[in-house]
């Protein structure tokens, strides 16, 4: 599937104006089609992704990364796209990554990123590890899969799959939506490891142990 | 009794709210004003909620009505929660469809001849 103007790499962003304009040139330059969604950024997030090649929609009010996803994904598919990846716009993601994703849907439906499976973690501390980990479990014991790692953004799709898992939850339950309706989906789904580079800049933009609480009240009492 | 005038003026104030609200909602309106009529009778006869207590099962009519209100309120939470999840899908269809019609772009670069 290694069509790189049809697969559209979906970059949902806010408040990114000081890091977006180098993630976007980065995944520009390797000749995938582009679109970042900024969450309706107070800041200059939209004007800083505009570069060359790639497309940017804003949402007029702010509403969540599971709903910028989203958007990304339909703009994505109404342009033609025949495969979607979903790239993080804090720089936490390396666009020489995508290939292997994209790849892995020679033979599934839809790849997951992984940060546990034998690549190294960049600088991540062993606490934010162990909140990755307790998450993941969580995540699986809801969902009923069995993955290395639940809630990496860094996630492949067939666009008929992309189509079949519409996210409703706005906010972060998101990534445990998509695992409940993998599960019921019967759609093929493999994990490929990938490497992520955690900075001071992603680390303060990451969830905490207390958000977790947020996420799961979203996951249990919305939508 | 002052606390006679206080509830009656508060039934009364949402007798006249709703009724300034009436439009096309009869069936709506006319609960709303029965339930504001038994409000009516439980001040100014609380002897009747007592009957009405004991005939259910529950000792004091003060006590019935308390539960009766509890079970109110929380229907009503729930209703208008399930309101709210359901306009802020809405809003992020909204939303989202105006993204993606402003969408904007730059032409990619050309090639260096």
């Amino acid at each position: 599937m290694e069509a790189r103007g049809s697969t559209w790499v979906v970059i949902a962003a806010y408040k990114e104006g000081k890091v977006i304009r180098d993630v976007v040139r980065e995944v520009v330059h390797e000749g995938w089609s582009v679109v970042v969604v900024d969450d309706g950024s107070p800041d200059d997030t939209a004007a800083a992704a505009t570069v060359p090649g790639a497309h940017v929609v804003r949402h007029p009010i702010n509403l969540g990364q599971g709903a910028a996803l989203q958007t990304g994904i339909e703009f994505a598919i109404r342009q033609g796209a025949e495969a979607l990846v979903t790239f993080d716009a804090d720089g936490q993601h390396d666009a020489a990554c995508i290939p292997a994703l994209v790849a892995a849907l020679d033979g599934a439906d839809i790849a997951l990123g992984s940060r546990f499976l034998g690549k190294e973690i960049e600088g991540a501390s062993s606490r934010r590890i162990a909140l990755l980990k307790t998450a993941t479990m969580v995540s699986n014991g809801l969902s009923g899969m069995r993955l290395t790692d639940a809630h990496c953004g860094f996630r492949a799709f067939r666009a008929a799959a992309a189509s079949k898992l519409t996210i409703t939850q706005d906010r972060m339950a998101h990534a445990s939506e998509l695992l409940r309706k993998l599960k019921t989906s019967k759609l093929r789904v493999v994990e490929v490891p990938v490497t992520v580079r955690y900075t001071e800049h992603s680390m303060s933009k990451g969830q905490g142990g207390l958000q977790a609480v947020r996420i799961l009240f979203d996951y249990f009492f919305r939508a | 009794m002052i606390i006679r005038i206080l509830l009656l003026t508060g039934l009364v104030g949402i007798g006249w709210f709703v009724f300034l609200r009436r439009n096309r909602l009869p069936f709506h309106i006319m609960t709303v004003f029965g339930l504001l009529a038994a409000g009516v009778v439980a001040v100014m006869a609380p002897e009747t909620t007592d009957d009405v207590a004991r005939f259910v099962g529950v000792g004091r009519g003060a006590d019935l009505v308390t539960y009766l209100a509890i079970i109110v309120v929380f229907f009503v939470l729930v209703h208008y929660y399930s309101k709210f999840v359901e306009l802020q899908r809405k809003l992020t269809e909204l939303a989202r469809e105006i993204a993606i019609m402003r969408a904007e772009s730059k032409p990619p670069p050309k090639h260096e001849p």
